[in-house]
């Protein structure tokens, strides 16, 4: 396979997490647990383990599974907020990644001035806001309340606005999260026809989904996480078809 | 070398960390009527409220006794504000720093700038009173930028350490406030060195803030040249604690989203 085709490869990645049963938050608790000479109970938990795959460029890729599957792991490893216990994860190309929409809003603070705070969260320079600053007033149809505090915004106002910001960027990887679910039919709807339109200009999408449907239209390859392990990796089909027939 | 790959992300995303400042310094003073005065007025309280409980105690005990409170008030402000918010930096910004990818230093790193921030403002009431107070500036003033990078690596070092810690160990948070209030005490803030026993004051030389104080205040309003073995001490504090805050943010950093 030709490298330069290959927008994210990974291989072997497992993730480690610690569920410890009653984990000592304070120094004293520590020390009475040592005194005691109490190990402390942990249960070494893979909410990712060997997972290996690649995406192309301009592939869609779908993520299905059960709630506590992995999904969100694995996004968060492949957008670097997770370093992995074990594999090695490289991405080719800048993310906008559509988790968590306006989790760095300030809702104390104005439209404006949040749209200026989430863009550089996102990691971008003044210049490079200013040039989006107008079309994503325009896209989230929210310019008369654009100096208005976030907190007297309504939530779907909030959603749509973040939404806004994450896609009005010019991204090679798009990962999606559960979040055409935001706003009202109308504005599902346009945000529906943003990603398509990502689609057809050929950026990269991770689109994690419960809604079947959704990944059957959009996505060309679908994988299977469900505990942590890869179950499946094929067309959206016949691994839709699986996951259901397990599912009823 | 990680340092630098590290200081580089804080480059690339430095839109991030004015806007974190700004952020922090606008909503402080957003919901009162006299806004951004407050930025000026506040330490011009605290400044008096100090002057007024100690000049009493210790008035006599130094000349320009006005200066010597406020300068070292000031300076430890700038010191103790940024240290002590930096204790919630990762645990305050557990939202975004689960799901979204930002090098993590940036928060104790913006705690600290916007703690220097306020401090630059207070230096206006600060000047005005040493100059009302019929003190005159000295012209070691060229070398305050020196004195507040120092005293910003030692705090930054203090930030990286207590935010990393605080984010396994709630305690951490406490014990900082309260070795804060007995530091505070120890650092010749509303007496001179002077009127303390022989061997405390050469405990003195052991704390790093007593330095930069006394740094400060020569800057201000002393005619001599500051002593180099301030400089110097100061300095190495500086490095010794920023390498030792970034050693801990480091080791660590991996491990900070699995636990928030």
């Amino acid at each position: 396979m030709n490298t330069n085709n290959l927008a994210i490869k990974l291989q072997d990645i497992s993730v480690k997490y610690r569920l410890i049963k009653e984990r000592p938050k304070t120094f004293q608790e520590h020390l009475i647990n040592y005194l005691k000479g109490k190990r402390i109970e942990a249960e070494t938990f893979w909410a990712l383990k060997d997972i290996s795959f690649s995406v192309n460029k301009g592939e869609c890729l779908g993520i299905i599974g059960y709630n506590g599957a992995g999904k969100s792991t694995l996004l968060k490893v492949i957008s670097g907020v997770m370093k992995p216990a074990g594999g090695k994860v490289s991405v080719h190309g800048k993310i906008a990644p559509l988790i968590g929409l306006g989790a760095g809003f300030d809702h104390e603070l104005t439209g404006r001035e949040n749209i200026y705070l989430n863009s550089s969260i996102l990691g971008f320079s003044k210049k490079e806001i200013e040039e989006k600053y107008d079309s994503i007033i325009d896209f989230s149809e929210m310019r008369d309340f654009i100096n208005t505090p976030l907190k007297n915004y309504s939530s779907g106002m909030v959603a749509r606005l973040g939404f806004s910001i994450a896609t009005e960027v010019n991204p090679d990887i798009l990962i999606v999260d559960e979040v055409l679910a935001v706003g009202d039919d109308h504005f599902r709807k346009r945000s529906k026809d943003r990603i398509l339109e990502f689609r057809k200009r050929g950026v990269t999408i991770l689109f994690v989904s419960h809604s079947m449907e959704e990944v059957k239209n959009l996505c060309n390859r679908t994988v299977w996480i469900d505990h942590g392990k890869m179950k499946m990796l094929g067309e959206p089909e016949k691994v839709i078809a699986e996951y259901q027939s397990r599912n009823v | 070398m990680k340092l630098f790959s590290e200081i580089n992300e804080l480059y690339r995303y430095r839109e991030l960390l004015k806007n974190l400042v700004s952020r922090d310094i606008k909503k402080r003073y957003k919901r009162s009527a006299l806004g951004f005065l407050w930025v000026m007025l506040d330490p011009l309280l605290m400044m008096l409220v100090f002057y007024i409980v100690f000049a009493g105690l210790f008035g006599n005990t130094v000349g320009n006794y006005t200066a010597y409170v406020i300068s070292g008030i000031t300076m430890w402000q700038l010191f103790a504000q940024g240290t002590s918010v930096s204790s919630s930096a990762f645990i305050g910004n557990r939202d975004l720093l689960n799901k979204l990818y930002i090098p993590k230093s940036i928060f104790p790193f913006s705690v600290v700038a916007s703690s220097l921030v306020h401090f630059i403002f207070s230096l206006v009431p600060l000047f005005t009173i040493i100059i009302v107070s019929g003190t005159t500036l000295s012209y070691n003033v060229i070398f305050l930028p020196f004195v507040i990078f120092l005293i910003f690596m030692f705090s930054l070092g203090i930030s990286l350490a207590i935010s990393t810690l605080a984010v396994f160990y709630q305690d951490v948070v406490y014990i900082y406030n309260v070795i804060l209030l007995a530091w505070m005490y120890l650092s010749a803030i509303f007496y001179p060195v002077s009127i303390l026993p022989k061997k405390f004051q050469i405990l003195m030389s052991f704390n790093p803030v007593y330095h930069y104080i006394s740094l400060f205040r020569a800057c201000l309003y002393d005619a001599t040249i500051p002593k180099t073995e301030h400089f110097i001490i100061g300095a190495v504090f500086a490095l010794v604690f920023s390498l030792i805050g970034w050693g801990i943010y480091h080791k660590n950093k991996d491990r900070i989203v699995f636990y928030l």
